[in-house]
């Protein structure tokens, strides 16, 4: 019965090895025009620290703050009717316009809030596509469906009154807001589409150095970051369930 | 009253885009323009006989195909032992098999790249479908894992008691128990496979990208509706697959997983 | 049963992907969009017609394929690279164009002087950047690119903000420079600020900006100015009377190692000849690098299309390959710093 396990446990080997390759040329010397590497070196990581990127690491980690406070405003009341409403069929509808984005694919929400965010349907008083401002709206649009399942499966263990559910329903707020967070923080086609190149996030400019300037080793550097904060995040979330537990 | 209000509208902001692609979709002009001047197919057509769509739409079928149909008995198996295995952790074990969630697309794609550049594997499908196997395997592992714990071990023994070998015990008794969770794992393993990207862009080029990359490349270089065609026949797919889904299993079941 | 679908599974996926390397087309890389589209349409059929010899096209940036040339170098992924005429000086500089055998490119007996580049990489076809506006939209009749400074244009200007090479070089030969002494004209360059309104990055933005008149007079590529006039955008592409527009030259060259150099000069050839010059300038509204091709009349005359030695030599400002290439960088630099930041 324990050998079922076995092709499991190989299929998330294959996918360690990529990381565990990650891993090995984020600390390899990159060799202009080349797709070599030199020997060991941790100049890598200085570029992720270095004036021209810091400002990309920066604005990753505003947008994410910014992002999971909105995220967890709008979608506090959907997840608190989702939880609440007596009616099945309303509960069905909810969970259907919540979790349809979830499914339609990143590149068709993404396009989709291009089109809103351009000026076609309506003209913006302030621009709002190729801005943080729009890449704002998309992430936090992104993150909304995690966001609402999370907070209703907390307050949905919650008793009726309503003054006691906010601060009961804490542990989907705080577990809500961590996993959002950290997924904002390594978020690629929202900022790639919806910032027009003028807003870079990590991802983005992991995207940059591997694809368009083939420096994997820098590349690799920051791909390690977004890995290092989504884990740091995770273990976080860990220990709180743990230490909440009966 | 104020929060149904907050509800309404809350909706409306995430519906919103949907609504605007399907309008999009009908534009006749290739540069927008809204509400549209008329009604028009052209972007349908365009986007069903563009050659690069079509050769992506027979890798993402490939793709998703080889990915589902290895993930699904891999997944299944796991599921079984982590239930029936008397694992010393099964807690551990799942943390291990659903850890490909949390990875960053980005950490994932660049060491596929990587590995995949150092076989030799760029122009080939196989990486891409290593990478799907990891990726859908949670999710195959978690639906039919839910109804593994629902499943009776008593059927089981009946059925050996009277004499049926353990592979008929399986594929006539156990099987069919699991059915509502393997059709579960089915269809989100179908969904999350025909709409992975970021992981995808790492390891496609213009030979084997799938169907997502392809679009993306789309939205980048061309300005007119054809990708809100597209986007729109995409939505309207998976409706299909959730309205079909909720028919087989409760929704609210497995992602409000305390009832 | 399992055991013999999955191995069905994997036998089906390696030879697909054995299949898809045995055809061997000729891979031609470019920018996508209508770019490639139209080569596609207009060389790439007629290429495969000729020769039975399918193209598949790389498509990608200026500098990320160039990247990518770098690191295949030697054996390359594609045969034929079509990019502008100063970062084809890359290219050369870093060995990854072969020299083009001329003998196996009668046609390019035809082509203007000034397009044969160098001897690795000819000029397909020309274009320039030059102010466009909206009339509508402007008072006064821009005919000069002095007319830029005026007060009057306060806000309503838009700049590519990707490659200032153009604006750079007007500014400095506006104060007796070149793009060589680029320095003067950096001070007037700064006293455009007030008038510009935005800076884009896409042609989608470019686009945009120019339709809802959020910046109605832009410095742009006289090839987009008459796809947007094509759309009912009713815009005005002048052609400066004080200094010339700065010419575009795209051109091909054939990759260093390709496997398949005949075919490649082959398809180049076909790109220079009349008949195919003369179906690219329908399509894309750029000039012709064969002096033989016939251009529609609505543009001859117009902008970036050059059809003798005279007006090669006068309508346009060719610039320097060399200092181009090398200098873009710094430009980029000095232009996100002083001009683009507020």
């Amino acid at each position: 019965m324990r050998l079922l396990l076995a092709p499991a446990v190989g299929v998330v080997a294959v996918f360690a090895a990529a990381l565990a390759a990650l891993l090995q040329y984020s600390v390899l010397e990159f060799i202009p025009g080349s797709l070599r590497t030199g020997g060991f070196t941790l100049a890598n990581f200085r570029g992720v620290i270095a004036p021209r990127y810091l400002d990309h690491v920066w604005d990753t980690a505003l947008l994410s703050a910014a992002t999971t406070v909105l995220a967890l405003v709008a979608s506090y009341p959907i997840a608190y009717a989702l939880a609440r409403t007596p009616s099945h069929r309303i509960r069905s509808w909810l969970l259907v316009l919540t979790l349809a984005p979830f499914f339609t694919g990143a590149i068709v929400r993404t396009y989709a809030w291009m089109l809103v965010l351009g000026n076609t349907v309506v003209t913006w008083p302030v621009p709002m596509l190729f801005t943080e401002r729009g890449v704002l709206v998309g992430l936090v649009h992104f993150s909304m469906p995690t966001m609402i399942l999370l907070l209703a499966a907390a307050i949905s263990h919650v008793d009726v009154f309503w003054r006691v559910t906010l601060p009961l329903s804490m542990p989907g707020v705080v577990a809500g807001s961590l996993i959002v967070f950290a997924w904002t923080f390594s978020a690629f086609p929202t900022p790639e589409l919806l910032g027009g190149g003028k807003v870079k996030m990590i991802a983005n400019v992991v995207k940059d150095l591997a694809l368009d300037s083939f420096n994997w080793p820098g590349a690799a550097a920051f791909a390690m970051l977004a890995l290092a904060v989504t884990l740091a995040l995770l273990a976080g979330l860990g220990r709180l369930a743990a230490g909440r537990a009966p | 009253m104020i929060l149904r209000l907050a509800v309404v509208a809350l909706l409306a902001f995430m519906t919103l885009p949907t609504v605007v692609v399907i309008a999009v979709s009908f534009n006749p002009t290739a540069i927008l323009s809204f509400p549209p001047a008329g009604l028009s197919l052209r972007w349908y057509a365009n986007a069903l006989t563009y050659p690069q769509f079509q050769r992506a739409a027979v890798n993402s079928l490939v793709v998703t195909a080889g990915a589902v149909l290895l993930a699904l008995p891999i997944g299944t198996a796991a599921a079984l032992a982590l239930e029936r295995g008397r694992l010393r952790a099964p807690g551990a074990w799942a943390t291990v098999l659903l850890s490909p969630l949390v990875v960053p697309g980005v950490a994932a794609g660049l060491g596929f790249l990587i590995v995949a550049a150092s076989l030799g594997l760029l122009q080939s499908r196989a990486v891409l479908v290593a990478a799907h196997v990891a990726l859908v395997l949670p999710f195959v592992v978690r639906s039919v894992w839910v109804s593994v714990t629902n499943l009776d071990p008593a059927l089981e023994r009946a059925a050996a008691s009277l004499g049926a070998t353990p592979a008929r015990v399986f594929v006539r008794v156990t099987l069919p128990l699991l059915r509502p969770g393997l059709f579960a794992a089915l269809l989100f393993a179908v969904v999350v496979s025909v709409n992975e990207f970021v992981v995808s862009l790492f390891i496609s080029t213009r030979v084997n990208e799938i169907l997502p990359v392809a679009m993306f490349t789309y939205v980048v270089n061309y300005t007119d509706p054809t990708i809100a065609a597209l986007s729109t026949l995409f939505i309207v797919a998976t409706f299909l697959v959730m309205w079909l889904v909720d028919r087989v299993v409760d929704l609210s079941a497995v992602f409000l997983h305390h009832r | 049963m399992l055991a013999r679908l999955i191995a069905l599974v994997i036998v089906t996926l390696l030879a697909s992907a054995a299949v898809a390397h045995a055809q061997g087309p000729l891979v031609v890389s470019t920018w996508g969009g209508n770019w490639k589209d139209t080569v596609e349409r207009v060389v790439g059929k007629a290429f495969t017609a000729k020769t039975g010899v399918p193209v598949e096209f790389e498509v990608g940036g200026t500098i990320d394929r160039l990247a990518k040339a770098r690191v295949t170098k030697g054996s390359p992924l594609v045969d034929v690279t079509l990019t502008t005429t100063h970062v084809g000086r890359l290219y050369i500089s870093d060995g990854l164009f072969a020299p083009l055998d001329m003998g196996k490119l009668p046609n390019a007996k035809q082509i203007a002087r000034e397009a044969i580049r160098s001897e690795h990489h000819v000029g397909t076809w020309a274009y320039v950047y030059t102010i466009v506006y909206r009339p509508d939209l402007v008072k006064d009749e821009i005919t000069r690119w002095a007319d830029l400074w005026k007060p009057g244009l306060k806000g309503k200007i838009a700049l590519p903000d990707f490659d200032p090479s153009h604006i750079i070089t007007i500014a400095a030969l506006m104060e007796g420079g070149n793009e060589l002494s680029w320095v003067k004209g950096q001070e007037r360059l700064r006293q455009l600020k007030p008038n510009i309104a935005a800076f884009f990055s896409t042609d989608a933005q470019s686009q945009d900006l120019m339709k809802t008149g959020q910046a109605p007079v832009q410095v742009m590529l006289s090839v987009n100015a008459y796809h947007l006039q094509e759309q009912g955008i009713g815009v005005r592409v002048v052609q400066p009377r004080d200094f010339p527009g700065i010419v575009g030259i795209d051109t091909m060259a054939v990759m260093a190692g390709s496997k398949k150099s005949d075919l490649a000069h082959q398809f180049i050839d076909l790109a220079l000849s009349k008949d195919i010059q003369t179906e690219l300038v329908k399509s894309l509204r750029a000039g012709p690098t064969n002096t033989g091709a016939t251009v529609p009349a609505p543009l001859r005359g117009q902008p970036g299309i050059f059809l003798t030695a005279s007006e090669w030599k006068e309508r346009g400002y060719i610039m320097n390959d060399e200092a181009r290439a090398k200098t873009l960088p710094a430009w980029r630099e000095w232009f996100t710093a002083t001009i683009v930041k507020k």
